[in-house]
C-alpha cells in the first residue's frame, strides 16, 4: 500500500522482543561503566574497573583514592543520572499521552516551577541539602495540587485545557516568586548558588540525595510501567476512555500523580533539567512507533543513557562544570530538528 | 440480551429539556436507527444511554439491570461504543488501536496477551482490513478509520454496539460497507444501535427506528411504521416522498426530501388540535390492510431458510403461498399472497430485497 512508515520492529517475534529488552537493559549499564572511567581524575579503563571490583568485593581501604572517587563521587552521580534521565523521559511520555499533546513536558502542571521555588527558598535560608530537597519536593506537589484545583472548574467537567492553563498560571506565579527570592537574596553568597541551582546540575549527587529521590522516581516509573497499556487510550476522547472500561478520573489522576512524583523528586535533587522529557519520548516514537507498551521501557532506557552521557560531558568537558540543562538544550535542539526533518512531523 | 430505556429524560443543568420521557427496547440481533433533525439530541441520547451523561430521570437497563449501578468494566465488556471517525490525530498503528478494544476485559494494570492479538488479527481479516494492520491511524481515509473503530468495538466481544453516525462522513461505497457490516453483526446476534442522518439507511437496513423531534418527543417502533411521510414532516419540517425505485430485479425503498415547510406558528387557537397535529404517530397496525402479491426468485439456495423465517414472522397476514424449484436454471420461485397493513408489506419486501441473490417484486391491489 506504500503507506507503511519505517519503524524498528521489536515486537513481532519472541526473539525480537527478547533482543529488544536485553538491549534496553544493557545499554544504560554499558554507558554507565564507560562513563565511570571518564573524569578529571584521569585513569585508565582497566584501573577503574579494578577499583570498581574492589568496591564491590572488599570495600574501600584507607588511601585507595581512586576507589573512593568512584564510590563517593562518580557512582552516585551516574546512578542519579540514570534516575533523572529515565524518570523525566517517562514522565514526559505520560504527560504527552495525558494531554493528547506532543508539546506536553513533565512540568506542564507546574511541578518544576513549584519545586524550584521550594529549593530556592530553602537555599535562601541556607538549609542542608536534604532539607532543601525535601522542601522542593513538597512545593512541587503543592504546585500540582493548586493546578488541579484550578482546573477543576465549577460544576463543569474537569477539562484538560483548563488543566494546562492552570499549569501555566501556577508556573508563572512560582517563577515570579523565584524572581522575588532572587531579588532579596544576598548577591555575594546566596544569589550565585540559587542561579547555579536553577540551571540544573547533578553535582549534588551523594548516596544520600540519591536515596532520597530513589523511592519517588522508581515508584513513579513502576506505576507508569504497570499502566503502560492504558496510556494508549489516554489521549482519546473522554467517552472513548470510559467506553474502554476505565475510570477516566482515576486513570488521569494516577498518571498525573506518578509523573509528578518523578518530576518533583528529580527537580528537587538536581534542579531544572529541561528537554529530556520532550526529546527522549519523541526520539523513541520516531524510531519505534506510538505503542506505549514499547515506548515506556524504551524511554526509561534511552533517557538513562542520554542523561549519563550528557552529565559526563557536563562534568568533564571543561575545568568548571557546565550546567546540565545548557547541554541538554545545546545537544537536544539540533538532534531534535534533524529528527523532525528526517521523519516529517510529530504526532502522538 | 435486552437493552431498554425506561422513561429517560435529560436536561442540562439550568438548560432546556433536551429529551423527554423516552422509552424503547431492543432485542438480540436487532438494528435500531436513531433519527432526528440537527439539535434534537441524538448524540445526547446515545451518551445518556451508555451513562456518559446521567439521565435526569429514568434508566437504561441491560437485561433488566440498571447500568448506573454496574461497574464500568462490566458494562463496557457487554456494550461497545464507536465514536464518529473524525479524531484521526493518533499515530498508533491500526492493530494497536483495535487491540484497545480488549481493554474492558482487563483491570487498569492488565496487559493484552497472545490470544487478544490473535483475535485482533482474525477480526481485521474478517473485515478485510488485514492490509492496514501496520498502517498508522493518522494516514487512514475516513472510511477506513470508521471500519477500524468498528473492528475495535467488535474485538471487545460485545452484545451491543452503539455507533454515533457511523456513515456520516463517508462516500457512497463506504456507507454501504459500514451498513452491511452492521447488518452482518446483527445477524450474528449483536444488537446494533446507531445514529444516522439518512432516513433511507434506516429504512433499508434497520429493523427498528426511533425518531426524535426538536421538542424532545419521540416515536419508536418498526422502521416502516416510524419512517412515514407524516412523521418526517413533523420531525424534520420537510415534505418527503417515500417510495420505491424499481429495477428489473428488485424494488428499493427510498426517501426523497422535496420541499422544506415553513416553520409552523408556535401558538394555535385550539391547543388540543395543535398538539394532536404535532404528535408523531406510529401507524396503527390493525386497520387498512391491503392485498398484495410478492413474487420472488431465489438464486442463492443458502437464503431459503432466511426467507422462510421472514415469511414465518409475517405468517398471520399470509393467505397463500406457492413455491417451486426450477432445476434447469438452479433457482426457486416463490409467490406469496398477503393481506396486511401497507407498512408490514413494505417492511417484508424491503427485508427480502436486501438478501443476496434474491429478486423480488410487490404488486398491490388497487383498493
Amino acid at each position: 500500500m506504500g503507506r507503511k512508515k519505517f519503524r524498528l520492529d521489536v515486537t513481532s517475534t519472541r526473539s525480537r522482543r527478547i533482543l529488544f529488552y536485553l538491549t534496553l537493559i544493557l545499554l544504560p549499564l554499558l554507558a554507565g561503566v564507560i562513563c565511570l572511567c571518564i573524569g578529571r581524575y584521569t585513569t585508565t579503563a582497566g584501573e577503574t574497573l579494578a577499583a570498581l571490583g574492589r568496591i564491590l568485593t572488599q570495600g574501600v581501604e584507607q588511601g585507595d583514592n581512586l576507589a573512593k572517587i568512584i564510590r563517593d563521587m562518580r557512582l552516585p552521580r551516574i546512578v542519579l543520572a540514570i534516575l533523572v534521565g529515565a524518570g523525566l523521559s517517562v514522565a514526559g511520555l505520560a504527560f504527552q499521552s495525558l494531554f493528547a499533546n506532543p508539546m506536553a513536558s513533565p512540568d506542564t502542571l507546574g511541578v518544576a516551577a513549584g519545586a524550584s521555588f521550594g529549593a530556592v527558598l530553602a537555599l535562601l535560608f541556607d538549609t542542608s541539602t536534604l532539607t532543601t530537597q525535601f522542601i522542593a519536593l513538597l512545593m512541587g506537589f503543592a504546585a500540582v495540587g493548586l493546578t488541579l484545583s484550578i482546573g477543576k472548574g465549577k460544576g463543569a467537567e474537569r477539562s484538560l485545557t483548563s488543566m494546562i492553563l492552570g499549569g501555566m498560571v501556577i508556573s508563572s506565579l512560582f517563577s515570579a516568586l523565584i524572581s522575588l527570592v532572587k531579588l532579596v537574596a544576598d548577591t555575594d553568597s546566596k544569589l550565585p548558588a540559587i542561579t547555579y541551582w536553577l540551571m540544573g546540575s547533578l553535582s549534588n549527587a551523594t548516596w544520600y540525595t540519591v536515596a532520597f529521590a530513589l523511592p519517588f522516581v522508581l515508584g513513579g516509573i513502576g506505576l507508569l510501567y504497570s499502566i503502560r497499556w492504558r496510556l494508549n487510550i489516554l489521549p482519546m476522547s473522554e467517552d472513548e476512555i470510559q467506553a474502554s472500561g476505565s475510570n477516566v478520573t482515576v486513570l488521569r489522576l494516577v498518571t498525573a500523580l506518578a509523573s509528578t512524583m518523578i518530576t518533583a523528586a528529580c527537580v528537587s535533587t538536581c534542579g531544572q533539567v529541561g528537554w529530556v522529557g520532550l526529546l527522549i519520548p519523541h526520539i523513541c516514537r520516531m524510531a519505534l512507533g506510538s505503542d506505549n507498551m514499547v515506548l515506556v521501557p524504551a524511554s526509561v532506557s534511552v533517557g538513562a543513557v542520554f542523561m549519563i552521557l550528557v552529565d559526563t560531558a557536563a562534568r568533564s568537558l571543561s575545568p568548571s562544570e557546565i550546567p546540565v540543562s545548557v547541554l541538554t538544550a545545546i545537544i537536544g535542539a539540533p538532534v531534535f530538528i534533524a529528527l523532525l526533518r528526517k521523519t516529517g512531523g510529530w504526532s502522538l | 440480551m435486552t437493552f431498554e430505556v425506561k422513561n429517560g429524560s435529560f436536561r442540562y443543568a439550568h438548560g432546556r429539556q433536551v429529551l423527554n420521557n423516552i422509552s424503547f427496547s431492543v432485542e438480540n440481533g436487532q438494528m435500531l436507527a436513531i433519527l432526528g433533525p440537527n439539535g434534537a439530541g441524538k448524540t445526547t441520547m446515545l451518551r445518556c444511554m451508555m451513562g456518559f451523561l446521567k439521565w435526569t430521570e429514568g434508566h437504561s437497563l441491560l437485561d433488566g439491570e440498571d447500568i448506573a449501578g454496574m461497574s464500568q468494566r462490566k458494562l463496557f465488556s457487554k456494550v461497545a461504543y464507536v465514536p464518529q471517525a473524525k479524531n484521526a490525530s493518533l499515530a498508533s498503528s491500526v492493530k494497536d488501536m483495535v487491540l484497545l478494544g480488549r481493554s474492558s476485559h482487563y483491570t487498569i494494570f492488565g496487559k493484552p496477551g497472545a490470544k487478544d492479538r490473535q483475535l485482533v488479527t482474525d477480526t481485521l481479516a474478517r473485515l478485510g482490513l488485514s492490509a492496514l494492520a501496520d498502517c498508522s491511524c493518522a494516514e487512514l481515509s475516513g472510511g477506513e478509520l470508521q471500519m477500524v473503530l468498528i473492528a475495535r468495538a467488535i474485538v471487545s466481544e460485545p452484545q451491543i454496539i452503539i455507533l454515533d453516525e457511523p456513515e456520516s462522513n463517508l462516500d457512497f461505497k463506504n456507507q454501504l460497507i459500514v451498513l452491511k457490516t452492521l447488518r452482518n453483526l446483527a445477524e450474528q446476534g449483536i444488537t446494533c444501535i446507531f445514529n444516522t442522518h439518512y432516513p433511507v439507511h434506516a429504512l433499508r437496513h434497520a429493523d427498528k427506528a426511533l425518531l426524535l423531534d426538536k421538542s424532545g418527543n419521540v416515536c419508536f417502533g418498526a422502521v416502516h411504521e416510524v419512517i412515514t411521510e407524516d412523521n418526517m414532516r413533523r420531525a424534520f419540517g420537510v415534505e418527503t416522498v417515500i417510495g420505491q425505485i424499481e429495477t428489473p430485479h428488485n424494488e428499493y425503498a427510498d426517501v426523497l426530501a422535496v420541499n422544506t415547510l415553513p416553520e409552523e406558528p408556535a401558538i394555535s387557537e385550539d391547543p388540543s388540535e395543535e398538539s394532536e397535529k404535532n404528535t408523531m404517530t406510529q401507524i396503527a397496525n390493525e386497520e387498512n390492510t391491503r392485498l398484495a402479491t410478492l413474487s420472488i426468485i431465489v438464486e442463492d439456495r443458502e437464503n431459503a431458510d432466511k426467507i422462510n423465517a421472514m415469511l414465518h414472522e409475517y405468517g398471520q397476514y399470509i393467505i397463500g403461498r406457492m413455491g417451486m424449484p426450477y432445476p434447469k436454471k438452479e433457482v426457486s420461485i416463490i409467490c406469496v399472497v398477503i393481506d396486511a397493513p401497507e407498512t408490514a408489506i413494505s417492511a417484508l419486501s424491503g427485508k427480502l430485497g436486501q438478501l443476496r441473490g434474491v429478486s423480488m417484486k410487490t404488486t398491490y391491489s388497487k383498493k
